[in-house]
């Protein structure tokens, strides 16, 4: 306790420190309570989902629900295998296409793009990840799929197609209404995610350490491929895991061209159907217990891939962040 | 009295003429004319917005990365003008070293780092690349330092032993001149002897070329210099005259500190 009559001050004292105080704990607990409602909302969501997935956990496990390929909601057999499968088949081949393009499309902006380009294509890439996911979905079906049933996929039939083992991949009757066109629009929508991350992360590489690249004698590729690319490497992996992310997670632009069937396709050529379809599709079908159960059993792995994804990354980050 | 020093032609390497450079309409350098001596030190001084960096980055045409500006006159280096259209730009930079103010190692190991340059010429043979790494370190006094660590990460060693490290990434191509920016100017007091100590012993094999604005550097590392003001090259001459008996009252109000 200070003595009575202590101040800091020479003259004027500090207004009603009690006050001041207070107002302080009102603060902190407003930003405390702000924060929390982040956490309780993802344990909230977890928690409901697996409470409602209960029935569904109980009857099939785990190891068989996941492997079990037969979704047949007459008998009340259910199994994720086969959306598990679309979900991940779509995802890896859309990160396959989107990744290579987008960084072609970050390297074009930020090292060769004459000035007055680079804003303007700058906003076209953010502008794309501005179109809603129907849109993406309307157009995959009204346009992308015709073409890709009438010309893409019977040139690929031809030519990838007759290579041994690889073309089994490209069997089938092209009907432009499956895996790879999904995975076409998929790529597309989230091209704007991991190149507009890449560009930024290549912005940032040192202006002098590209200057002292090129003072001992590196061409134009060679900067990029051995400064700017590795000084940017955890930015671009961070970008394509949140493109992972939206890839695992998006419903209605596949929704329209995966055709939706329960089955685990050998052929790109073939109708399959993910996580986020079946659950978009067939709620409103749902009339068993068991059915509806089964549905948020696909809700809550669909819940966990994308955590462990998130979690993988950052695990990731920080361990080369350390090294 | 001549205000700039005729350097006798056999100790020439490279005549600057008439040079000059402008980014749009603003001329940031014009009409300088010297020689810069083989083998020698030449330091370039003068206030900050002088053009001594501007310079210096036209011998190795650093300009040329950015659009807009456009050179004039010539710099001629055993009768080949720099400046020519005809010039591979990737071989000019390789023959030209240059050392930035900050240390800019590459994000790769100790070793890479001097590897990447001699890679770039087309050596690619391991036990050829270790030799003149090793070689490369011990001439920029870096090799005792880092002989036990060369296959970890470039950005661990202090910022002096990154200069040097720098310094010896330039030196393992074997580049005919090294172009050195304030290369201190980020360096404590001892790394910074370190570097001038080495920048003097490198004039046996390479020509320097060194920006500073540190007058007591200039004065002791090298044997000529040049005092820039507002773009012009005000006056060039033998380090000693420049700093005890310059011709110009311009520099030596600069040298004894009454401006800049």
């Amino acid at each position: 306790m200070p003595p009575p009559g202590f101040s800091m001050f020479r003259g004027i004292n500090m207004a009603n420190q009690k006050v001041k105080d207070y107002k302080d704990k009102i603060f902190r607990a407003t930003t405390f309570f702000a924060a929390m409602m982040v956490l309780a909302v993802i344990v909230g969501i977890f928690l409901s989902l697996a409470h409602q997935s209960l029935p569904a956990i109980q009857k099939f496990g785990f190891f068989r629900f996941i492997s079990t390929p037969t979704w047949d909601p007459v008998h009340e057999v259910f199994g994720a295998a086969s959306s598990l499968y679309g979900t991940i088949v779509t995802t890896v081949l859309a990160m396959a296409i989107a990744i290579p393009v987008s960084i072609g499309i970050a390297i074009f902006i930020t090292e060769m793009c004459p000035g007055f380009l680079k804003g303007a294509m700058g906003t076209a890439i953010e502008l794309l990840a501005a179109i809603p996911s129907i849109i993406y979905g309307m157009w995959g079906l009204f346009t992308l799929a015709p073409i890709m049933g009438d010309t893409v996929e019977p040139f690929l039939q031809h030519t990838i197609g007759k290579v041994p083992y690889l073309g089994s991949l490209f069997s089938g009757t092209p009907l432009g209404i499956d895996i790879l066109t999904a995975s076409t629009i998929l790529s597309i929508m989230i091209i704007p995610f991991i190149a507009s991350i890449a560009r930024d992360t290549f912005n940032l590489t040192p202006q002098v350490l590209r200057e002292s690249a090129y003072a001992i004698g590196a061409t134009r590729w060679e900067v990029i491929r051995n400064v700017v690319m590795p000084y940017s490497k955890s930015g671009i992996f961070g970008g394509i895991v949140i493109a992972m992310g939206r890839a695992l997670g998006e419903t209605m632009a596949v929704a329209f061209v995966l055709g939706n069937k329960h089955q685990i396709a050998r052929s790109l050529l073939d109708a399959s159907s993910t996580i986020t379809v079946t659950l978009a599709n067939e709620f409103t079908e749902a009339d068993s217990d068991m059915y509806m159960a089964s549905l948020f059993y696909l809700a809550l792995i669909l819940f966990a891939m994308s955590f462990l994804t998130l979690a993988a990354a950052k695990f990731i980050l920080k361990e080369r962040a350390k090294s | 009295m001549s205000k700039n020093i005729k350097i006798p032609a056999e100790e020439v390497l490279i005549q600057v003429q008439d040079l000059g450079l402008s980014y749009g309409s603003v001329r940031a350098i014009k009409n300088i004319t010297m020689d810069v001596a083989r083998n020698a030190v030449t330091a370039l001084i003068g206030p900050s917005g002088c053009g001594k960096t501007t310079f210096l980055r036209c011998f190795n045409r650093m300009h040329d990365l950015y659009p807009g500006n456009h050179y004039e006159g010539r710099i001629i280096m055993e009768g080949q003008d720099l400046l020519g259209n005809d010039v591979d730009l990737t071989e000019l930079r390789a023959g030209i070293g240059m050392v930035f103010q900050k240390p800019t190692p590459f994000p790769m190991t100790v070793f890479d780092n001097i590897a990447y340059g001699l890679k770039l010429k087309g050596i690619l043979n391991r036990t050829e690349l270790t030799d003149r790494a090793e070689m490369a370190l011990k001439h920029a006094a870096l090799w005792d330092e880092v002989k036990d660590r060369l296959k970890s990460g470039a950005s661990g060693l202090s910022g002096g032993q990154q200069q040097r490290l720098v310094i010896a990434r330039a030196l393992a191509v074997e580049p005919k001149v090294i172009l050195f920016d304030e290369p201190t100017s980020a360096l404590d007091p001892i790394s910074t002897s370190k570097i001038e100590e080495l920048i003097f012993q490198l004039k046996k094999e390479v020509t320097v070329i060194i920006v500073t604005h540190n007058m007591q550097q200039a004065a002791r590392i090298s044997d000529y210099t040049a005092f820039m003001y507002v773009g012009e090259l005000i006056e060039f001459n033998e380090t000693d005259v420049i700093f005890t008996n310059p011709n110009v009252k311009l520099t030596e109000e600069y040298v004894t500190g009454r401006f800049g």
